[in-house]
């Protein structure tokens, strides 16, 4: 737990930064704003990603089908009455005719996500390791097939457009404070302790009295509610969601951002989560043709993505466990003297 | 139903359960060494592909010879993938070798987009493979009849080679133990070779065929069938090598059968009943048909 | 320690390579103001599932620009196209439409063959109140889903899907059909709609005897094949709903299957591909609607060919490529009758396009309908080529 010291140089680190987000969303583009906005979405997606792979073990590829829930049900559920009228015209009555408030639809999508987690967790929490795995690709995958099939409610392949951009600075990096604050508060709870013990070896902590299942269990579910929400906010930054925006590549590219930044730190996600959404963005500006010594070099789409990989692979060699490990982020830097050591013994 | 159309579905099944069973034995072979789940190997498929077509019109050479060449540059490829990427990760944790590969795959692909042109070709087969043969309303072309018996030939040599040379009992002891292995004075860095020259060169024949039976080739051929042989390999019990080729067969079996014996209003739901399956699979046997949990100290 | 030093070289590396690219950018945007060059946007997926598509599109929108710049420009002024890998990706795609609106400051934007990525960047240059013309995405509703400054440059599904209909009416004299179609794409589930709602008007209700679906990339179809072959009565025309990557494959399996119904289909039956990979199969009775025949003898469509051949020493891929070529002079034109770089404007000269002679056909916008009224080509394949059958206004 955090101490009274602590707690004020959070609570002043919160405050100079969402000051700063306001100054920033005043002065910066509509294209950085976006970037900024993306980063959040990846923090609460990569962040909640780590409580179930990272903190409990639980290797699941089912990420992206959790978001796809989230942002389904949430962008039927705000979608206006006139707009859903006209999209959506199959839908049952009941659900055609209302409209509820995006702060709503947001925890009714995450809701939603975290009661399939509860349906498909149950019976698949007990593989273990790639069996899980894949059994959780498996789950993103039938989802997609609903969605794609069930097209009266979800328009199917065409997908729902039109969303309103409720999503802006504030709901982002909002929900991405109470995501932190969540995970973190679990992390540091009898529960997440127990988690921790399952990871570390699932025998010893079950033999220690912990219920594998109810553990397990939670901590897939809070990490499915957290990816519905957070895919909720993405279909309302885009505007449009349809089954291929949540495929298998956008599962294993939150995989990457975890394990990049550290798969067993909330820090390691806010990392990785950053660096994995700027760098693409910064290496496109290599994919312009150049001309050298009167020669020219036609622009090589795909370079980014090579580049990209070849980095990720550097990355992984010389830090299998992430940039950041299990280190978590602390404010003992600000202490003097003997405690300096011991930080950077951690990192 | 009649007798014939399941006759033609399961004749059908069987033929891409072949392709992906030759996919998931070399997914399942390096497996099982190093504990590796290879996203790239369906990228190595594809590039055992494009050295085949490569092959047959650029050298004008037989279709046995673009078979064997591509076994062979795909070997190679395989080999220089482990030694630059995994090697230097060997005994790392599962998540950093996982990150990897796919690393590696998004590599390849890329590199396949800007060298070969995203631009699907033709990839044709000699015109007596094409050949129809018609008996009894049941289509079956010599494609099929080569595709369905140079699987099976090549798991028997497979099956020779892992149970009566030298280098398959120390791949055979690697994946028991590969500690214990090193001890005994296996040379681990030539076994794990040897695993992804063959386990390559079996995905180059399983891309030629792929590319054969449907006609055409493209960069991204290599992900879906990659993605079914982590699928069929984990059926079967992952790093088991007969397991592998038992989840290829469950796999395409499943898909053509599914198709066939719903309605046809519901066929597009397939890919959620073959996943269906798959985990109810799991949920009976949580290791796969032909896996066992490994034992646990305590 | 080393290691870590290396990695952060790496890291530095990266950025600074990346940061390389930024400054030349940076360059280039004042050369452009020095230049005085007018930036059109350019948005394709070059890399990705929708590569093959979007590729040619742009070497015919950059081959335009390239033409129409050795002309003299526009209002005296070079074109510069400012082109960003939508990536097939829909974030991407967006991100890349603001980058254009805000960084770029683009007068016009052009791009995307698939109307999932139209709608996720169309929106945004809407709101930027930047012209959008797709060059490929054919969803008639479009343009009414994103708002007044989306226009298509490729008629809508719906008259592909009539004109195909018809001429398997009334040429064909198909009295029933088989539909398949691909779930997985809008494009392929409205074509098939539009088909079934013309053919029904025909020849009644039940003229569609059975309906099957299969998803993109499936690349095997024997299941749907054997249950075609097992039907009672046998339909007489097969309407395949299929993009451009299964169309050669499904055509050549069902002819190996010994099936040798007519078929017929719409513009994603228009690549090389029909004819590589559906062989000796693709020349049995098979026909498709779609923008152009690119072995047409008219000028334009002559001249789009050797040109497109000297730029970039193949032929035309596929007729994408003509529409991205289209997509520019059109943006042109009406850049030239705006007689200003302001988009507003540019939006309504857009608008008001009559009778522009394009590779894919007349194009005119009807006041309030930004889906241009265009003729459609029904196209045969003869002896392993393309051959232009009949030019309809359905």
């Amino acid at each position: 737990m955090l101490s009274r010291r602590d707690k004020l140089y959070t609570g002043i680190a919160l405050i100079i930064f969402l000051g700063l987000l306001g100054i920033l969303n005043n002065t910066l583009s509509g294209y950085h704003m976006r970037l900024i906005n993306l980063i959040g979405i990846n923090i609460i997606l990569v962040v909640s990603l780590n409580l179930t792979n990272g903190f409990c073990g639980v290797f699941s590829l089912g990420h992206a089908g959790f978001m796809a829930v989230g942002a389904y049900v949430s962008a039927i559920l705000a979608l206006p009455l006139t707009k859903k009228a006209l999209v959506l015209p199959e839908l049952p009555t009941w659900l055609g005719s209302i409209e509820v408030n995006f702060l709503l639809s947001l925890i009714i999508g995450g809701l939603v996500a975290a009661f399939f987690a509860l349906l498909i967790g149950y019976p698949v929490l007990r593989l273990s390791g790639h069996y899980l795995a894949v059994a959780t690709l498996g789950f993103l995958i039938i989802i997609q097939v609903l969605i794609t099939q069930l097209s009266h409610i979800t328009r199917g392949a065409r997908g729902i457009n039109g969303l309103i951009s409720y999503t802006n600075v504030w709901w982002v990096w909002g929900t991405v404070i109470v995501t932190i604050y969540a995970v973190w508060r679990i992390v540091n709870s009898s529960y997440g302790r127990g988690m921790l013990a399952i990871r570390e070896d699932d025998l010893a902590a079950e033999s220690l009295g912990i219920n594998l299942t109810s553990h397990k269990l939670l901590a897939f579910c809070v990490g499915a509610f957290f990816a519905g929400v957070g895919g909720a906010l993405w279909g309302h930054l885009i505007t449009v969601v349809n089954p291929l925006s949540f495929d298998s590549n956008r599962t294993f590219n939150l995989v990457v951002m975890s394990v990049v930044g550290g798969m067993g730190s909330i820090t390691g996600g806010v990392i990785g989560a950053t660096l994995m959404t700027i760098v693409p963005e910064l290496l496109r500006n290599l994919e312009v043709g150049i001309t050298i010594f009167g020669m020219s070099i036609p622009p090589l789409y795909g370079l980014s993505q090579i580049i990209l990989a070849g980095a990720l692979i550097l990355v992984i060699f010389f830090r299998p466990h992430g940039l950041v490990g299990n280190w978590e982020f602390n404010w003992n830097f600000l202490k003097k003297s003997k405690n300096i050591s011991k930080t950077t013994q951690n990192l | 139903m009649s007798g014939t159309y399941l006759l033609q579905n399961l004749i059908d099944g069987i033929s891409l359960g072949s392709i992906y069973a030759l996919v998931a034995i070399g997914f399942s072979m390096t497996y099982s060494i190093l504990r590796l789940i290879n996203f790239a190997h369906g990228d190595i498929l594809m590039i055992g592909a494009y050295s085949g077509l490569f092959i047959m019109v650029a050298w004008q050479l037989p279709l046995w010879a673009s078979l064997l060449g591509a076994m062979i540059f795909a070997a190679f490829v395989g080999m220089l993938v482990e030694r630059i990427a995994y090697r230097p990760l060997r005994g790392s944790n599962e998540e950093a070798t996982l990150i990897t590969s796919l690393a590696v795959s998004i590599f390849i692909e890329n590199l396949g987009i800007m060298v070969l042109s995203p631009q699907p070709r033709g990839f044709a087969i000699p015109k007596f493979l094409t050949k129809l043969h018609t008996i009894n309303e049941i289509t079956i072309s010599n494609m099929t009849i080569l595709i369905i018996s140079l699987a099976i030939i090549l798991m028997l040599v497979l099956t020779y080679f892992v149970i009566c040379t030298r280098m398959g009992v120390a791949m055979r002891a690697c994946s028991e133990n590969i500690n214990a292995a090193r001890l005994m004075g296996v040379n681990i860095n030539k076994v794990v070779a040897c695993a992804f020259a063959v386990g390559s060169g079996m995905a180059a024949v399983a891309g030629i065929m792929l590319a054969g039976q449907y006609g055409r080739i493209e960069p991204l051929m290599g992900f879906v069938p990659g993605l079914k042989a982590f699928i069929a390999a984990v059926i079967g019990g992952i790093g088991s090598i007969p397991g592998a080729a038992l989840g290829g067969y469950v796999l395409g079996l499943s898909e053509i059968l599914l198709v066939a014996l719903l309605p046809a209003a519901y066929s597009g739901y397939r890919d959620a009943f073959v996943f269906i399956i798959l985990i109810l699979v799991l949920l009976f046997k949580p290791a796969g048909l032909l896996g066992t949990l490994e034992g646990r100290k305590v | 320690m080393k290691k870590i030093t290396a990695f952060l070289l790496t890291l530095v590396m990266v950025f600074a390579m990346a940061g390389c690219g930024e400054q030349k950018d940076a360059a280039k945007d004042n050369e452009a103001a020095a230049g005085e060059t007018i930036k059109v946007g350019a948005i394709f997926n070059l890399t990705g599932a929708q590569a093959s598509l979007d590729g040619p599109s742009l070497n015919g929108f950059k081959l335009a620009a390239k033409e129409i710049n050795a002309k003299g420009g526009v209002l005296g002024k070079q074109i510069e196209v400012i082109s960003i890998d939508g990536k097939t990706d829909q974030t991407s795609a967006t991100n890349a439409a603001l980058k254009l609106a805000e960084e770029d400051k683009v007068v016009a934007m052009a791009g995307f063959s698939d109307s999932n990525y139209a709608l996720a960047a169309g929106p945004t240059a809407q709101e930027a109140g930047i012209p959008f013309i797709t060059t490929g995405a054919t969803l008639p509703s479009l343009p009414e889903q994103v708002g007044d400054y989306f226009f298509l440059a490729p008629f809508g599904d719906d008259a592909q899907a009539y004109a195909a209909a018809d001429y398997a009416v009334e040429k064909l004299g198909s009295k029933t059909a088989y539909i398949l179609k691909d779930t997985a794409m809008d494009f392929t589930m409205n074509l098939a709609a539009y088909f079934e709602e013309r053919f029904k008007k025909y020849n009644g209700e039940d003229a569609i005897l059975l309906e099957d679906t299969f998803k993109t990339n499936d690349q095997d179809y024997s299941a749907q094949i054997n249950r075609l072959k097992a039907m009672k009565t046998k339909p007489e025309l097969l309407f395949i709903s299929s993009g451009p990557s299964d169309c050669g494959i499904i055509v050549k399996q069902v002819r190996e299957a010994g099936i040798d119904i007519p078929i017929i289909s719409g513009d994603g039956f228009d690549t090389p591909l029909l004819i590589e990979l559906g062989g000796e199969g693709a020349n049995v009775d098979t026909y498709f609607a779609t923008h152009t025949c690119l072995t047409n003898e008219k000028e334009l469509v002559k001249n789009f060919v050797t040109a497109y051949q000297e730029e970039y020493s193949r032929e035309p891929e596929n007729g994408f490529a003509a529409l991205g070529y289209d997509t520019m002079y059109l943006i042109a034109d009406a850049i030239e009758r705006a007689n200003s770089e302001d988009p507003t404007a540019i939006r309504d000269a857009i608008a008001e396009t009559q009778g522009f002679e394009a590779v894919t056909g007349t194009i005119s916008y009807e006041p309030g309908n930004r889906v241009p009224k265009k003729s459609v080509s029904v196209l045969k394949v003869e002896d392993g080529k393309f051959a232009f059958v009949e030019e309809v206004t359905p």
